[in-house]
């Protein structure tokens, strides 16, 4: 075995386990809800409480990760389970889109990182929570069927008398905890081999376009997915990552807790692959048109977002 | 459905997975992977998920199939007025599982991977990385996160404007009167002019971890003083680092040993890059610390 082999080994054993160690208590934490509200929460609960007009339902339902604060790992096993029980699927794609950067810890972390710059910080959330919402009414007319997995789709229709014990509470999250645990556990043995065979920011490529916005946004959307880092600390990342304008940065921020080679498998035990594709297109596209839109638009502001 | 035998299965996979968990924390090994705060949350899960293995194990619930009639739904998301569209007449039900049908099975809960799956692709993994692993990246993994690079000059968190007097009143001193300066201040100083001025020939004391040099070394009379910065995890960590210059005289340490390096603080321009520089007086080993890691706040 060649130096450069042992070091990938060893390098990528160590991004693996450390993606595994933080991710895996959250899934638990993500199924352990889910597998109880499947059990406890009435199907249709929802909409008693949600606005009767879809769109508000979707516009609200982008704003609930203020509320319940949920990382992008924890917030797959938990909609799953929602939309299985009736919660709108345009609400709970808009919710899963939006809480890993709607939350008071991703402002934080956003604001520390950028030199306590609320204009950074405003940006980030409005943006995340603006592509949610329209994401959401995007699929609001699709028929479920033609992304939901069948396994993910809403009992509705009929009445099942399904037990409402521990027990069932318990089963139920130990499905759901395996189910999403194994696709997590794909994600991540991908991110490690692409983080330590391919993806090296510091070099002369990467180095090479922060000059160019219109390159580096697309780029570091790419860096991003592959990165698979959690949205509480990737804003540090995004600030240190190399003399890039705040385009790419924005992007980078918005990008990555919607859609990463982690959350690919995980959303595979949600949606089907052809709409995860889809999704992962119109991301890119919105998240690199906005944020560069922004850039143009508000170069003052950010300029004052640096040091 | 999940057969009894496999809901047994996948307790069993569970248990393995919180016994990770608690052998990390409890053999410390997570100080190496994780920040501190998620320390905790490591064991809660660890400990969770074991209950949760257990009690599957005990208790292991056949499920059964809840329905013995087809039913389609192919409904938009029309949440509040029940518009579901049922294509069918009469409401007949007929599921459209589409092409991943089970026939039969109206277990609507899961897709199911069998458990042989589910134990091959994630349990081989984890303990590959286990055994593989040397709780700590290579050097060139610690280059690919920036141990050799620059600060950046824009978004940095810089340390917040101060003068010289403010860094006596906040800065401690050692025993020789060098200021005992954290490592990232004498980083980030590099990305700012202002904050360079003021470290710009002040005695520090650094405290980090030893690297071989790769910058301006023609001479063979450098090595790196580094620490690992993070929030979360390994995987979000950053390294950031400091040449030392050595007299000729002066013993080196070795690689990856924990030290105290005092000296005067300078900066110098390589490719266009500002980059610190520490002319070495002593270098002395040190305890490492409970946790690498620095946090940024």
């Amino acid at each position: 075995m060649t130096d450069s082999t042992r070091d990938q080994l060893q390098d990528g054993s160590y991004e693996f386990l450390a993606i595994f160690l933080e991710g895996l208590p959250f899934i638990f934490l993500g199924t352990l809800v889910s597998g109880f509200l499947g059990t406890y929460l009435p199907r249709n609960a929802f909409e008693k409480v949600l606005p009767k007009n879809p769109t508000l339902s979707i516009m609200a339902s982008g704003l609930l990760g203020a509320v319940f604060p949920v990382c992008e790992c924890a917030v797959v096993p938990v909609i799953r389970r929602l939309v299985k029980n009736g919660f709108p699927v345009s609400c709970a794609l808009a919710y899963m889109l939006a809480a890993p950067i709607f939350n008071p810890v991703t402002a934080i972390s956003t604001f520390k990182a950028f030199n306590d710059s609320y204009f950074v910080v405003g940006a980030r959330l409005g943006m995340g929570y603006l592509i949610a919402v329209l994401v959401g009414i995007a699929i609001l007319r699709v028929a479920h069927g033609r992304f939901l997995k069948p396994s993910a789709q809403a009992e509705s229709g009929h009445e099942h008398d399904h037990p409402r014990n521990l027990n069932s509470a318990m089963n139920n999250s130990l499905r759901d905890f395996m189910d999403v645990g194994l696709y997590f556990t794909i994600g991540v043995i991908l991110t490690s081999l692409l983080k330590t065979t391919w993806i090296d920011p510091t070099t002369d490529f990467w180095k090479g376009l922060t000059d160019n916005s219109i390159l580096a946004t697309p780029a570091m959307m790419g860096l991003a997915f592959f990165l698979s880092l959690c949205s509480t600390s990737d804003a540090f990342i995004a600030a240190n990552i190399g003399n890039f304008s705040y385009a790419p940065k924005l992007a980078f921020m918005v990008f990555g807790p919607m859609m990463d080679a982690k959350l690919l498998f995980l959303y595979s035990t949600v949606f089907r692959w052809k709409f995860i594709i889809i999704l992962l297109a119109a991301l890119f596209v919105l998240t690199g048109g906005l944020s560069i839109l922004a850039e143009t638009v508000y170069e003052n502001y950010w300029e004052s977002a640096q040091p | 459905m999940m057969s009894a035998l496999h809901t047994r299965l996948f307790g069993l996979l569970a248990l393995c997975w919180g016994s990770a968990l608690i052998y990390f924390y409890h053999s410390q090994r997570i100080q190496e992977y994780l920040a501190r705060d998620f320390h905790t949350l490591v064991l809660a899960g660890g400990i969770g998920i074991i209950i949760l293995g257990l009690y599957s194990l005990i208790n292991p619930q056949e499920k059964k199939s809840c329905c013995d009639h087809e039913h389609k739904h192919d409904h938009h998301d029309h949440p509040h007025d029940h518009n579901h569209h049922h294509n069918d007449e009469g409401h007949s039900h007929d599921h459209d599982h589409g092409e991943e049908e089970h026939p039969g099975d109206c277990d609507h809960e899961h897709e199911g991977h069998g458990p042989v799956a589910t134990y091959l692709l994630t349990l081989v993994p984890l303990i590959l990385a286990m055994t593989h692993t040397q709780d700590k990246l290579s050097n060139r993994g610690m280059a690919k996160k920036g141990l050799y690079e620059a600060p950046a000059l824009n978004g940095l968190n810089a340390p917040a404007a101060f003068t010289r007097e403010d860094l006596k009143k906040r800065v401690p001193k050692n025993e020789e009167g060098e200021f005992q300066l954290q490592l990232f201040a004498a980083y980030w100083a590099a990305g700012d002019r202002e904050v360079q001025s003021i470290y710009e020939g002040l005695p520090v004391e650094l405290e980090g971890r030893v690297a071989p040099e790769k910058i301006g070394n023609e001479a063979d009379d450098r090595m790196r003083i580094f620490r690992k910065i993070m929030s979360c995890c390994a995987a979000d960590a950053q390294f950031v680092g400091v040449s030392m210059e050595f007299p000729d005289d002066a013993k080196r340490p070795a690689v990856d040993e924990w030290v105290k390096a005092s000296g005067i603080l300078t900066f110098e321009t390589s490719d266009n890059k500002i980059l610190p520089l520490l002319k070495v007086r002593i270098v002395i080993p040190t305890e490492e610390p409970y946790s690498e890691f620095l946090l940024r706040q």
